[in-house]
């Protein structure tokens, strides 16, 4: 038995020599080789211009990690041990779709001309302890997407550099419903930073390859809220978008991008208070109502009638544009489908006005006050105004001719004055 | 009228429930205008001001609506009263407009611009008082009819097509407007600002006036009360 367990000590031995001078020799090191060194915290290697980089590697995060089944050289080809400077990882060697899409993206062309501050893979996926997007630990995962955006994207320094959009967009993305909705609800189905702009292929909105172009935005937000796309499609917006009429509104000109409220929210774009302004944005420009062939004045005529008074101070309950008009399903009233075609008014009026009935739609609803638009209610004016203005001159005469008169007798009933005398 | 009333040479012209519709209506009407034109001029910024004070659009109708039904129970009260009490009907018999009036309001021109040399002599009320009675009347009746019509909005729309309720807010709107003209221009100089009276004529308060003034100002009310022995 003795001399078993010697020989079997004598056998490892000799292994373990073997072993050693295979490694000297320049043989494939495994994983605890490399932590032999690596797994020391203090070790750290001096850059020329005096900073020191780590060269520790968590053992424990790299196992847990997606890659940690396979080995450092999977990776790192050319590591030995010891060795000097390695070269880069080469990530597209087994992702090569993601570096190809990254290749053309703003981050890997700026990248590609060497500056070193727009982000690698290794930026956002991290390095030894890459996990997948849909780990809650990932740095990709849903819900930590928008902090690793903002690693950079809320850096002044980097903002200015590059002339990126300011902190005001992250800060309102961090405050909209998607940003609240990712934050703090933790809904993971919510829209982050990557939702909307892609991931490897992030381009700049002007471009027309971007997912963020202005074309492209319909589609993109239908991504989720398809029931809405469906709605916005048939409607006379979507046709006019799809059918490449530029001025034809998509779903940021009206909720905003990086702002997105609900419509319940009093700062949104399309709260009750605040869609008048939204939509005469465009329906109040001279240009587009003569382009279009639009009526015009819709604007004044509604902040003039007490819809438009009772909503700008407050009455949410009043009608708004969209009360009438709909809201992604917004049709031109010569569209029998339209909830302002003459037949549906009754209906339109009705959801607040149940007795408006087909007499009552008669007529214009934005009350344009002109002789060909609303003979009656210009006439009105008109004659108020004469009458008020004529009777004011004619008060003003009455009473000047009666202190005229006063003052004249007066002269004369004073002592000298004819009265006086007689 | 008490003796000291006599003694001290005053002359009753409003009695206390005359007083106290006048109170009414100066109240009820200041409100009105305050609330009604904030609504009518809301591009205005002192008009949003006011808007703001009262608490927002909707309770400025609520102030608005509660200042109209008391203003419209003082007018019932006021009909009721003209027509079925002794000192109502009396008045009402002096209120009337005839071709006195006008004569009476060419001779006062005539007399201004030194033509004839008499001043037409008045009764309790002259031209300007009838003119501005009849006037005010008129005007409140119209207001509240569109008014209610505008109020009771659902009942309307039941009987008349939009039109009819933008006629109905416009003429509410420039009615209001008349009033105001009509009270600041001609009621205010007549009762403030008239030389016969200024700073103030006392009678919407105290209810009399000096029997001087009444020879002068209403001469023939004057000699009546007399004959009467009133005086």
């Amino acid at each position: 038995m003795k001399r078993m367990i010697r020989h079997y000590l004598a056998a490892v031995l000799a292994a373990a020599a073997l072993l050693s001078a295979g490694l000297a020799a320049g043989a494939t090191p495994g994983v605890s080789e490399c932590m032999d060194c690596h797994g020391d915290k203090t070790i750290e290697k001096t850059l020329p211009d005096g900073k020191t980089v780590p060269l520790y590697v968590d053992l424990q995060a790299y196992r847990s990690s997606l890659h940690g089944t396979g080995s450092c050289v999977t990776c790192h080809a050319d590591a030995k041990a010891p060795h000097e400077k390695l070269a880069k990882v080469d990530c597209g060697r087994c992702h090569g779709d993601a570096a190809k899409s990254y290749a053309m993206s703003s981050h890997g062309k700026v990248r590609a001309k060497g500056v070193a501050d727009v982000p690698a893979c290794y930026d956002c996926h991290g390095k030894h302890d890459i996990r997948k997007s849909k780990d809650p630990a990932s740095r990709t995962f849903s819900l930590n997407i928008v902090a690793t955006c903002l690693r950079c994207h809320k850096d002044q320094a980097i903002e200015q550099k590059y002339n990126l959009p300011d902190q005001k967009a992250m800060i309102a993305y961090e405050q909209s419903v998607h940003g609240m909705a990712s934050k703090k609800a933790g809904l993971t189905g919510s829209a982050v930073c990557s939702d909307c702009h892609g991931n490897h292929t992030i381009l700049p909105g002007d471009d027309p390859k971007s997912a963020t172009f202005r074309q492209n935005i319909p589609t993109l937000c239908g991504k989720c809220h398809s029931g809405i796309l469906e709605k916005y499609e048939k409607s006379v917006h979507g046709k006019g978008m799809r059918a490449g009429i530029a001025e034809s509104p998509v779903c940021t000109d009206c909720h905003g991008e990086h702002t997105i409220s609900r419509a319940s929210d009093p700062s949104s774009s399309v709260s009750s208070r605040n869609i008048p302004k939204t939509c005469s944005g465009c329906h109040d420009k001279e240009g587009i109502s003569s382009r279009y062939a639009l009526p015009k004045k819709r604007f004044s005529s509604y902040m003039d009638s007490f819809h438009g008074v009772a909503v700008e101070y407050g009455m949410t309950k009043a009608a708004n544009c969209s009360s009438c008009h709909g809201v992604h399903e917004i049709l031109p009233s010569s569209d029998p489908a339209s909830m302002v075609n003459k037949a549906n008014l009754p209906k339109t009026c009705g959801k607040c006005h149940p007795n408006a009935g087909p007499n009552f739609s008669k007529g214009d609803v934005h009350v344009e006050i002109s002789p060909k638009k609303a003979m009656g209610v210009f006439a009105v004016r008109i004659f108020y105004t004469l009458f008020i203005g004529s009777l004011a001159i004619l008060f003003a005469l009455h009473v000047g001719l009666e202190l005229y008169g006063r003052w004249n007798r007066r002269k004369e009933k004073a002592p000298g004055g004819k009265e006086g005398q007689s | 009228m008490s003796r000291a009333d006599l003694a001290a040479g005053k002359v009753i012209r409003m009695s206390f429930l005359f007083r106290v519709q006048h109170l009414l209506l100066t109240v009820l009407l200041t409100v009105l205008a305050v609330t009604g034109f904030a609504l009518m001029y809301h591009e205005n910024s002192l008009a949003q001001w006011i808007i703001r004070l009262e608490g927002g659009v909707h309770n400025r109708g609520i102030v608005h609506r509660i200042a109209a039904v008391l203003l419209m129970a003082n007018l019932v009260y006021h009909v009721f009263f003209m027509l079925l009490s002794r000192e109502g009907k009396s008045e009402m018999r002096q209120l009337f407009i005839g071709r006195q009036d006008i004569d009476d309001f060419l001779q006062s021109l005539r007399y201004n611009l030194k033509m004839v040399n008499e001043y037409p002599r008045f009764g309790k009320y002259g031209y300007k008082e009838k003119f501005q009675y009849w006037g005010a009347s008129a005007g409140i009746v119209l207001i509240s009819v569109t008014g209610i019509m505008l109020w009771a909005e659902e009942f309307s729309m039941a009987f008349f097509p939009k039109i009819v309720l933008d006629l109905a807010i416009v003429i509410h709107g420039y009615q209001g407007l008349l009033a105001f003209a009509v009270l600041f221009l001609w009621h205010i100089y007549n009762v403030h600002l008239h030389p016969s009276v200024f700073p103030m004529n006392p009678s919407w308060i105290t209810g009399k006036v000096s029997a001087e003034w009444l020879r002068e100002e209403h001469p023939l009310e004057y000699e009546k009360l007399k004959e009467e022995g009133l005086l």
